[in-house]
């Protein structure tokens, strides 16, 4: 932070990641804290321990009773079954029949192909930078064939536009692969990688530019 | 998003024979922590489990969040983004070195924290320095284990108590260096000398 003084070595990680978790430091300095934990495993413990030390202190925050915000956090996260859902509740009421509707449920549940296999390639326009996505078994591994990872200042982030639905972050891409399980991908779908401050999106909202993106299709 | 670790407690699950002493070691978590076996689940896609942690636990962590947020429209949106994120890094959690709802404070406070942050006009905020003097959360409500509170507690009433007093609130409701040295009324880096010896103390006296 610009304007905090220098601190002596000996300790200075240690009282960082404290602060860090207490949250007392300015933007830049957290950002710059962020990049540095995403490589430094011994960084990561020392937060984890005063993590672990200062929760005590978690029992003054309050319950607060929270509205059901399920049905919004599964429609970001599985797009799919949401839209299924919405399918499924317009054919019952239009067919007026539940026999009919439930009949057409089934039939869709067992159409439905499980854990079908994907592909995507997410090129940039303007620069060498390309990732190469494979899904199989709801497990999707996400690899940068070409170009560099983002500068230390900023981290790509890897989104899944499905339909019209906005953009659902699936997190920082942290390395050269990584793979994570997501179920509900389908055919059409796409991904892309936008250039965010360090440690990624804070709101779940991208900000900054698509770096690459490509469409989902069936392997 | 990140490759779940190898030492992750579902990998380390299914590799070892149902009786390894480390299997044991992660139920025996578990037995006192229903909230990590959820996530445990969670991590292993089970929606039914990714619910009941939301019913279990959403309350607790509504109220991080609006005592950070200090608003409720941006609270609940910040609790979609939470459990959005508890799904996709649930496999990142180790009930070996924590407990599952201070992995899951933790989680809540850093998104709290950088939303915050990156508020534009976040300056010296008097709403959140009253709101930590709040009284204290209903006996029944408490969730984490007692005695955890009590060693803090006790640690923080050897530091001198307008320090314990702003670590309390920079902790509990997200306030910076620079809030708190206008709300004290000293120089920055006098706050931040003032809180770093604070915090040795504190490290000190709780034997780490």
């Amino acid at each position: 932070m610009t304007d905090l003084p220098p601190l002596p070595p000996e300790d200075d990680d240690d009282l960082l990641a404290a602060e860090y978790v207490i949250g007392l430091l300015p933007r830049a300095d957290r950002a710059a804290f962020d990049a540095r934990l995403r490589r430094d495993t011994a960084l990561a413990l020392r937060v984890a321990d005063w993590e672990d030390r200062l929760s005590g202190l978690n029992d003054d925050y309050p319950e607060v009773a929270a509205p059901n915000l399920l049905p919004q956090i599964e429609a970001r996260l599985f797009p799919q079954v949401a839209a299924a859902r919405r399918r499924w509740l317009s054919n019952f009421w239009t067919m007026g029949a539940a026999i009919t509707a439930a009949l057409a449920l089934v039939a869709y549940l067992a159409l439905t192909p499980p854990a079908p296999s994907f592909t995507a390639t997410l090129i940039a326009v303007s620069s060498p930078l390309k990732y190469e996505a494979v899904i199989t078994q709801d497990r999707l591994t996400l690899t940068r064939v070409a170009g560099s990872a983002a500068d230390a200042a900023h981290a790509h982030e890897l989104w899944l536009i499905a339909g019209d639905n906005p953009p659902v972050s699936l997190g920082v891409i942290l390395g050269d692969s990584e793979t994570i399980t997501l179920p509900g991908l389908a055919a059409g779908q796409t991904l892309a990688v936008t250039l965010e401050q360090s440690g990624g999106s804070p709101d779940g909202k991208p900000h900054g530019p698509i770096v690459a993106a490509g469409k989902l299709t069936a392997a | 998003m990140k490759p779940s670790s190898p030492g992750s407690p579902s990998q380390t699950k299914s590799k070892m024979p149902a009786l390894d002493a480390p299997t044991a070691v992660v139920n025996l978590h578990f037995m006192d922590d229903p909230v990590a076996l959820l996530i445990q689940s969670t991590a292993a896609q089970d929606r039914a489990a990714f619910r009941e942690l939301y019913s279990v636990s959403s309350a607790k962590l509504m109220g991080v969040l609006l005592r950070i947020l200090n608003n409720r429209a941006e609270s609940e949106d910040a609790l979609q983004e939470v459990y959005t994120r508890v799904w996709l890094k649930a496999g990142r959690f180790d009930a070996t070195k924590g407990r599952g709802m201070t992995w899951l404070i933790a989680l809540s406070r850093n998104l709290a924290i950088d939303r915050l942050r990156q508020r534009p006009d976040h300056v010296s905020d008097d709403d959140a320095m009253a709101a930590h003097a709040d009284p204290a959360p209903r006996a029944e409500l408490r969730m984490v284990a007692a005695g955890e509170a009590r060693r803090i507690n006790d640690c923080f009433a050897t530091l001198e108590p307008d320090r314990a007093e702003a670590l309390r609130g920079a902790y509990l409701t997200g306030l910076s260096y620079s809030d708190l040295a206008a709300h004290y009324g000293v120089p920055l880096n006098t706050m931040r000398t003032w809180l770093r010896r604070s915090l040795q103390k504190l490290k000190e006296c709780m034997g780490s």
